[in-house]
């Protein structure tokens, strides 16, 4: 059975391909460049990120650069350079920054 | 950016912040500060990939159009060609470029995910990492061509080329006919991004 990022000729997929293209936000562009540079430094490789990519469960509800994200943190806590306690501190210290709080 | 005064755009609420916005910068934060990145490098590679465009590659179908042995090349060893042209390939992995002929019209995807090569030509356009383009492309390549305005003649094949994570592949689309005496500069903007992933081909100029 192939996994969900499997896409090659499955039928249920088929439908009019949408053209419409999004202006990538600015988070967007640090999770792809925070990507590159765990690759470059030998952080983790292409291969680890696919794995962790096809893995997540929310995959099909997830834009693009969303699973990007939760897959290079899924991959830095799994590595040990991060804890997931400190990340959720972390994110919710800078939500609170944003919303004025 | 900065509309607010502050100075700080990337601090910026915005409407349409996903939750993973504020995950993803908290990642780089503490990444930086056990110094396992810099800021300065994560900056430096968004430069980078808002720099990659379609451009070079359409830089090098124009050459590849004029000089026969520069298309030779092109088709041996991509990256060397690159190189040639001062167009930077060393963070690209294998990279492959297909020629169309009267005999044969390439088309590329990624089924599995994204894969393009995005640091010669940038990020790849949204439509190619949607699941109906993906899944569709290796299925009914000349259906999803008619989408885009592209009628592929019944008797001429279709290679369709699935990239992945350690190959890329570039198309080398026909010269249009009435292209004669144009120069590299102007060739060059007859290849649109399309062309060099085969769901579009260049389109012969205006007459005047």
């Amino acid at each position: 059975m192939s996994g969900v990022h499997d896409m090659g000729g499955r039928r249920e997929e088929f439908g009019p391909v949408d053209k419409s293209q999004h202006e990538l936000e600015d988070w967007e562009r640090i999770a792809d460049a925070v990507n590159y540079v765990l690759n470059a430094k030998g952080h983790k490789t292409t291969d680890e990120m696919r794995r962790a990519i096809e893995g997540l469960e929310a995959y099909r509800e997830m834009s693009y650069y969303e699973r990007w994200a939760a897959a290079a943190e899924k991959l830095v806590v799994e590595k040990g350079l991060l804890t997931q306690g400190e990340i959720d501190e972390r994110a919710a210290a800078l939500e609170k920054r944003w919303s004025g709080g | 950016m900065g509309e607010n005064g502050h100075g700080h755009p990337h601090e910026e609420p915005k409407q349409e912040r996903s939750p993973w916005a504020a995950r993803i910068r908290a990642v780089e934060e503490l990444l930086a500060e056990k110094g396992l990145l810099t800021h300065g490098e994560v900056e430096a590679q968004v430069r980078y990939m808002e720099a990659r465009s379609y451009e070079n590659g359409a830089r090098l179908v124009a050459r590849a159009w004029t000089d026969p042995g520069f298309k030779a090349l092109l088709l041996e060893d991509t990256k060397a060609a690159c190189s040639e042209l001062g167009i930077d390939a060393s963070g690209s992995v294998e990279f492959v470029t297909v020629e169309n002929t009267p005999e044969v019209h390439n088309l590329i995807v990624c089924t599995l995910c994204s894969c393009y090569p995005r640091a010669i030509l940038g990020r790849p356009p949204d439509w190619y990492k949607s699941p109906a383009y993906r899944s569709r492309a290796v299925a009914e390549p000349r259906a999803v061509m008619r989408e885009f305005g592209l009628e592929i003649p019944a008797d001429l094949p279709v290679a369709v080329h699935d990239s992945s994570a350690d190959v890329r592949y570039l198309v080398l689309p026909m010269r249009p006919r009435g292209t004669q005496g144009m120069s590299e500069e102007e060739l060059a903007e007859l290849v649109t991004r399309d062309c060099l992933i085969g769901t579009a081909v260049p389109r012969e100029p205006a007459r005047v």
